[in-house]
């Protein structure tokens, strides 16, 4: 046994762990009118995070730790980058949302700072018990936060929902896991790669991986385990929401697809179908019961959850073809990073919007254009982006998506692109819709009479950033094709 | 796995799927429908009280309770420090040292918060002073 330790390697899970307790300390000790420096610290603490990985990334290399359980190579890097990134945009939005609430209270910083260390911890583990610690420490205080608005039924409905499901996922998760280490006896991802061959024939071992399967779906909100989502998001803050949108989201089908890749290569018959299902689902459920919704924060949550289908299409359609998939991770990854940036933004502009008209129906949005045009233009720019069009980021995350289908090659693949391009042009029915209704309907006498109240320059920053960010990828998509490459490169782990 | 391995899941699938029609079916014959909306509220527990209790519960004994167990929990980490202490030597003093340090910050922030206050009005002294709570009007 050994106890060397690569500080450098764990130098964004440290400066993140400290200033958890430097929050939580912090927070204590502040009288109620300094209680920003709380969210400055929390935020500095997010953007110090990024600093160990881009010197990391420029370094080049891979780390391997505790006995190659904890990897720290690009495709890790790469994936705290995105972790970071949207838990800053997170916590940005949070600061005058948590303000303005009557529900203000530190530990807010505090929980949404630990779900982010557990999905740092996450990209990098490469071995089972490490994997459900960090998906476990994303997810948990994310129970929390979800009822954070205590005094309100729908957020205690939204907390509960997402507590019982949750919890119910990560037994069967564990269920799996255990079965998965009874068989092969070891936690290992290598190990388990490599014992799996001998072992194709046992039935067990496509229940463990199925099990497996249905616990990922589940944090990552892939129909059909997507129940609780849009009840939970709509009850819970509304940063909390774009949180569990973009990291818990994320988070959950990072941590299916490391498994899968590195640890059941050799198994993919079981799992590729079940996966291809969850994508052809994910995609038309989402999509039409999107159709339906009448709140915006609810077409969002439904929106994720087509979203997800999008995603899992690389990988599956390339597990059930049996080509390279290395070349759909990098296609999932880009996917991942531009659905983040755009759909963080989207929700910023949830936020405002629900500020300027005071109310979370898409009816009642109907000439904000009018009122406020930026609010209105920026919300044309994001949805747009989440329906795909050029020159927005959304076009490249399709155009990646539908290029590895088709490099792919096979019918059960090609019905599998079908799908997903009949589900772009619904999705972009209701994403046009309140297009439609922020620019072209008329404005109510209420709206209009409504005194302008100026946002708080955090939204402004959060919405400046993902805007900035969404067009550059749009019209320069090297850039996030540069995440998709790095994150070929992911380490087995043991080396 | 040929495809006609997959025939024991189509039927355990088929069965399960049969079962809930079947008992979803019989019960929409055999039960009264007496829609009220408490029963149609998405978690019914029990009947809803049509009035504030007459007293207040304290829950102190149950938060010193969940304090006692958490803080005992953390303890078992030093347990395990502790029996091979001589092998870890200064090391080991440093890890056991930093996560003492991490169960004392707990102990500050429970102090602070008033969860060890028994008094209820000295307990609620953080709250009034550092929550925003808008008087019910």
């Amino acid at each position: 046994m050994t106890f060397e330790i690569d500080y450098l390697a764990l130098a964004p899970e440290l400066v993140v762990a400290g200033t958890i307790i430097a929050a939580l300390l912090l927070d204590l000790f502040l009288t109620r009118s300094k209680k920003y420096w709380v969210a400055v610290l929390s935020v500095v603490g997010v953007a110090g995070g990024l600093v160990p990985i881009v010197y990391m990334l420029a370094e080049g290399g891979t780390r391997s730790m505790f006995d190659g359980s904890y990897v720290v190579d690009e495709f890790a890097l790469i994936l705290k980058i995105v972790f970071l990134v949207s838990g800053y945009l997170v916590l940005l939005m949070s600061v005058s949302y948590i303000e303005a609430d009557r529900y203000y209270q530190g530990e807010y910083y505090f929980l949404l700072l630990s779900s982010i260390l557990g999905s740092l911890v996450m990209s990098s583990s490469r071995d089972l018990i490490v994997l459900f610690i960090g998906l476990e420490l994303t997810t948990g205080p994310l129970f929390l936060l979800a009822g954070w608005r205590k005094g309100d039924a729908k957020s205690n409905e939204a907390s509960l929902k997402f507590f019982i499901l949750g919890v119910l996922s990560t037994a069967i998760l564990l269920y799996g896991m255990s079965l998965l280490f009874g068989l092969t006896g070891s936690v290992e991802f290598t190990a388990i790669a490599a014992a799996i061959p001998d072992l194709v024939s046992e039935p067990a071992l496509a229940l463990s991986v199925l099990f497996l399967i249905v616990g990922f779906a589940f944090k990552a909100s892939a129909v059909p385990f997507h129940f609780w989502a849009p009840d939970t998001y709509e009850g819970a803050p509304t940063p909390v929401a774009a949180y569990l949108s973009v990291n818990s989201k994320a988070a959950g089908f990072v941590a299916m697809l490391i498994v899968m890749y590195t640890a059941l290569p050799g198994i993919s018959e079981v799992w590729a179908p079940a996966l291809w299902v969850l994508a052809a689902l994910s995609m038309t459920v989402g999509n039409l019961s999107a159709l339906r919704q009448g709140n915006i924060v609810r077409l969002l949550a439904y929106s994720s959850i087509a979203q997800a289908g999008f995603m899992l299409v690389p990988f599956a359609a390339a597990a059930v073809a049996g080509s390279d998939l290395a070349q759909a991770f990098s296609a999932t990854v880009v996917y991942l990073v531009i659905y983040a940036l755009m759909n963080l933004g989207a929700f910023a502009v949830v936020i405002a919007g629900a500020r300027r008209t005071g109310s979370g129906d898409i009816d009642d949005w109907a000439g904000l254009g009018q009122k406020d045009p930026v609010l209105g233009l920026l919300t044309a720019l994001f949805f747009l982006s989440l329906a795909g069009i050029p020159p927005l980021a959304g076009w490249y995350a399709k155009f990646v998506m539908f290029a590895s289908v088709i490099e792919a090659g096979g019918i059960s693949t090609l019905v599998l692109a079908a799908i997903a391009a009949v589900n772009s042009v619904i999705a972009f029915y209701y994403y046009a819709r309140v297009i439609k209704a922020v620019w072209l309907d008329t404005p109510s006498e209420e709206l209009l009479a409504r005194p302008g109240r100026e946002y708080a320059g955090s939204i402004k920053l959060t919405l400046a950033i993902s805007m900035g960010l969404t067009i550059a990828i749009g019209i320069y998509p090297t850039f996030a094709t540069y995440f998709g490459e790095a994150s070929r490169v992911i380490a087995t782990g043991g080396g | 796995m040929a495809l006609v391995d997959y025939l024991p899941f189509v039927v355990m699938l088929v069965l399960a799927a049969g079962f809930v029609a079947v008992s979803l079916v019989a019960s929409r014959f055999a039960r009264p429908s007496n829609p009220t909306p408490e029963k149609l509220a998405p978690y019914e527990c029990g009947i809803t009280s049509e009035v504030e209790p007459t007293q207040r519960f304290p829950v102190k004994f149950y938060l010193v309770a969940m304090l006692f167990v958490i803080f005992d929990v953390e303890i078992v980490f030093l347990f395990a420090w502790a029996s091979i202490f001589n092998e870890l030597a200064w090391y080991g003093i440093a890890a056991a040292g930093i996560f003492t340090l991490f169960v004392l910050e707990t102990l500050v922030y429970v102090w602070k918060r008033g969860a060890l206050d028994w008094n209820v009005k000295t307990r609620s002294r953080y709250a009034r002073e550092h929550f925003r709570i808008e008087e019910a009007a």
